[in-house]
């Protein structure tokens, strides 16, 4: 029998229930979590569809996801700190063909060695597109547009028309058998956990975050922002050198269209916004755009499950995407006005 | 202009002031000097009919560089020229061969171009979703809808519209191709009409300061609607043209237009980020980029070759522009 004051008083002055650490993850992994629902909802929409789901279609879906993941982790890592790759899908192209030239005809110890130096020379490439932009003041899109043109150039000197291989047992290892979703899972979870997380709790992954949500500021905190930058990119041409490598472990071959960069460009542009992340820098982490890296190369399959068009997929796509960001949008602008 | 000169004003300093307040001068050299080491190589760019397959081959790119000029003045990006441009020859081609009237096949096909900017311009300007991501979006959305529609409601023969061949192809006098009217009509209405009309000086305000637009009182959204409304409308006119030149449609035939008409435009002078910039210099853009294809031809070189030199050129002109205006295209602090 209270009156309204009196309950109105309590409200007031009540003190905020300390949250549960599961209600506070939600809160600050929002978009994550929503990824991971979809992503969930999507595999069992895809395994609804299949009578018989095994381990042969849990390796389609993990396997044929690898590459798109790695190269969302490269876009991630360069949008966080605060610019874009427009190149990340013709690097994978260069080395998915560097790759799948040496690799040719050799054992499992050279492949190893041979990925290694891919992955070694796509991160000194990178690390050039980096220096460039920091120095020349040219906007990153303009650097890593041109960088894009010259490396499927580059491709096309490496490797003139589809071909080259892998070693079987390479391929094993990295890809994993026709029915063995092991290797493809424990790459994509490990690097995300052994590389990622350390990554982003060291000096230069605050640095990244901090240089990419407010360039101006971490310059006057005594971040090295000209470093951050170029390490940012360095970072990304190491997960697309690796996207490059899959490529050659999942298909055993090199293919040097151009049209094929161009298409992974746009597709980890997409990821990494479905995954979370911000265009403007400084928001996200990469385990949002990996799986919406799947979400994304599960359509195809499931739209040819359905029995319609697998060409709609691609409306699909982009109707998702514009979707997620116009819903995401308007919920950011709610919380933030309450 | 400022009372204090200099004590001893060198002529260097004048002339590098001169340059970096008109870049247009320092293009132009690069055209003319481009223009004649590709003539050395390539003699048949000295006669009329050289310089007519050159202005032939840079009025669809020179229009779809004034899309993306006007969507960059106002910080922003459009990706989906390509497939609009298309998607909007598809139409017409495909109208007219089932005996639509060619002027209702154009006017549906204009209105499809329309069509696709009011929704781009709705998703930027009112949900204010990224530009990149939207017209990212719905180059995907319309790339799957092209290739089921030519399946379906788009299917059957298509024979080009007569006019758009005699547009995209013909020869109007001399040197000059027909397809030249359409590109100086644009050119003077974008140019004239952002120096000096309302919606231009807007477009550059919004480019600049959204938020000061905002609490001046312009209705940035308006602004930005009307943008990319003529953006998919001018990439519509370069898909009929293109289609006109070449004489063929195809659901992907634009498609390398795409990159080029964002670089065409960085090396006019136009800022990715907004506010800075104009049509004239895209157009020297175009041109350059034109006659640099022309040279990489003429070299005979592979396929490989030309596309890492294309690239390299393309940085260093945007290297060059940058270094010579002295304004950067990035917030830096380094």
């Amino acid at each position: 029998m209270t009156s309204p004051t009196a309950s109105v008083h309590r409200v007031a002055t009540s003190i905020p229930e300390p949250t549960g650490g599961l209600q506070r993850f939600l809160h600050r992994q929002a978009w994550t979590t929503g990824v991971a629902v979809l992503m969930v909802l999507l595999v069992l929409w895809r395994t609804s569809q299949v009578p018989h789901f095994g381990d042969f279609e849990i390796r389609t879906i993990t396997a044929g996801a690898m590459s798109l993941a790695f190269l969302a982790m490269a876009q991630a890592l360069v949008v966080i700190s605060g610019g874009i790759d427009l190149s990340v899908g013709a690097m994978l192209v260069f080395t998915n063909c560097l790759s799948a030239l040496w690799m040719d005809g050799k054992g499992l110890g050279e492949c190893i060695g041979i990925a290694v130096a891919v992955v070694a020379i796509a991160i000194a490439m990178s690390s050039l597109i980096g220096v460039i932009i920091t120095v020349s003041g040219v906007p990153d899109i303009i650097v890593t547009l041109a960088a894009s043109f010259t490396i499927s150039g580059l491709a096309l000197v490496v490797l003139k028309s589809p071909g080259g291989g892998a070693s079987l047992d390479f391929q094993k290892l990295v890809a994993g058998g026709l029915n063995d979703y092991w290797p493809s899972l424990l790459w994509t979870v490990g690097t995300l956990a052994l590389v990622w997380l350390p990554l982003r709790r060291t000096r230069l992954g605050l640095a990244i975050y901090a240089v990419g949500s407010n360039r101006g500021a971490s310059f006057l905190a005594g971040v090295n922002v000209a470093r951050t930058r170029v390490l940012a990119y360095s970072l990304g041409g190491l997960f697309a050198g690796l996207a490059g490598i899959i490529t050659t472990a999942y298909t055993g071959g090199g293919e040097p269209r151009a049209s094929i960069g161009a298409n992974a460009t746009l597709n980890s542009v997409a990821a990494v916004v479905l995954g979370g992340v911000a265009l403007t820098g400084g928001v996200g982490g990469l385990a949002g755009p990996v799986m919406a890296a799947v979400c994304l190369s599960l359509i195809p399959a499931i739209m040819l499950g359905r029995g319609w068009d697998p060409s709609y997929a691609e409306t699909w796509r982009g109707v998702i995407i514009i979707a997620v960001v116009l819903v995401g949008g308007l919920v950011q602008t709610r919380r933030r006005a309450t | 202009m400022t009372a204090v000169a200099a004590p001893r004003p060198s002529t260097r300093r004048d002339l590098r002031t001169l340059l970096a307040e008109n870049p247009i001068i320092v293009l132009t050299a690069v055209l003319v000097v481009l223009y004649v080491a590709t003539g050395l190589k390539d003699h048949s760019l000295f006669t009329s009919n050289g310089v007519r397959s050159i202005l032939l081959l840079a009025c669809p790119l020179a229009i779809f560089a004034a899309s993306q000029t006007l969507c960059m003045l106002t910080g922003g990006i459009d990706l989906s020229i390509a497939m609009t441009a298309n998607l909007v020859a598809y139409v017409a081609a495909n109208q007219y061969s089932r005996g639509t009237a060619a002027i209702l096949a154009l006017g549906l096909a204009l209105l499809v171009g329309i069509a696709v900017g009011i929704v781009n311009g709705i998703g930027i300007g009112v949900f204010k979703v990224n530009p990149l991501i939207m017209t990212l979006g719905m180059a995907s959305v319309l790339l799957g809808l092209v290739t089921v529609w030519l399946k379906t409601i788009l299917k059957g023969s298509t024979n080009l519209i007569p006019f758009v061949k005699t547009v995209g192809s013909g020869t109007l006098v001399g040197p000059l191709p027909t397809n030249i009217i359409v590109w100086a009509v644009v050119a003077t209405v974008l140019v004239l009409g952002l120096r000096s009309s309302g919606i231009g000086r807007m477009v550059y305000a919004v480019g600049d300061n959204r938020i000061a637009c905002r609490l001046a009182g312009v209705r940035v959204w308006q602004v930005l609607l009307v943008v990319y409304i003529v953006a998919s409308l001018l990439a519509a006119v370069a898909g009929l043209l293109f289609s006109g030149t070449t004489g063929s449609v195809g659901p992907d035939q634009t498609n390398s237009y795409l990159l080029p008409s964002v670089a065409a435009a960085v090396i006019g002078g136009t800022s990715i980020l907004g506010g800075s910039g104009g049509y004239s210099g895209t157009i020297v853009g175009a041109l350059i980029l034109t006659v640099l294809n022309r040279l990489l031809l003429a070299l005979d070189t592979s396929e490989a070759f030309k596309q890492i030199l294309y690239g390299l050129i393309v940085l260093a002109l945007a290297w060059l522009y940058v270094r010579l205006t002295g304004h950067k295209g990035t917030a830096d602090a380094r």
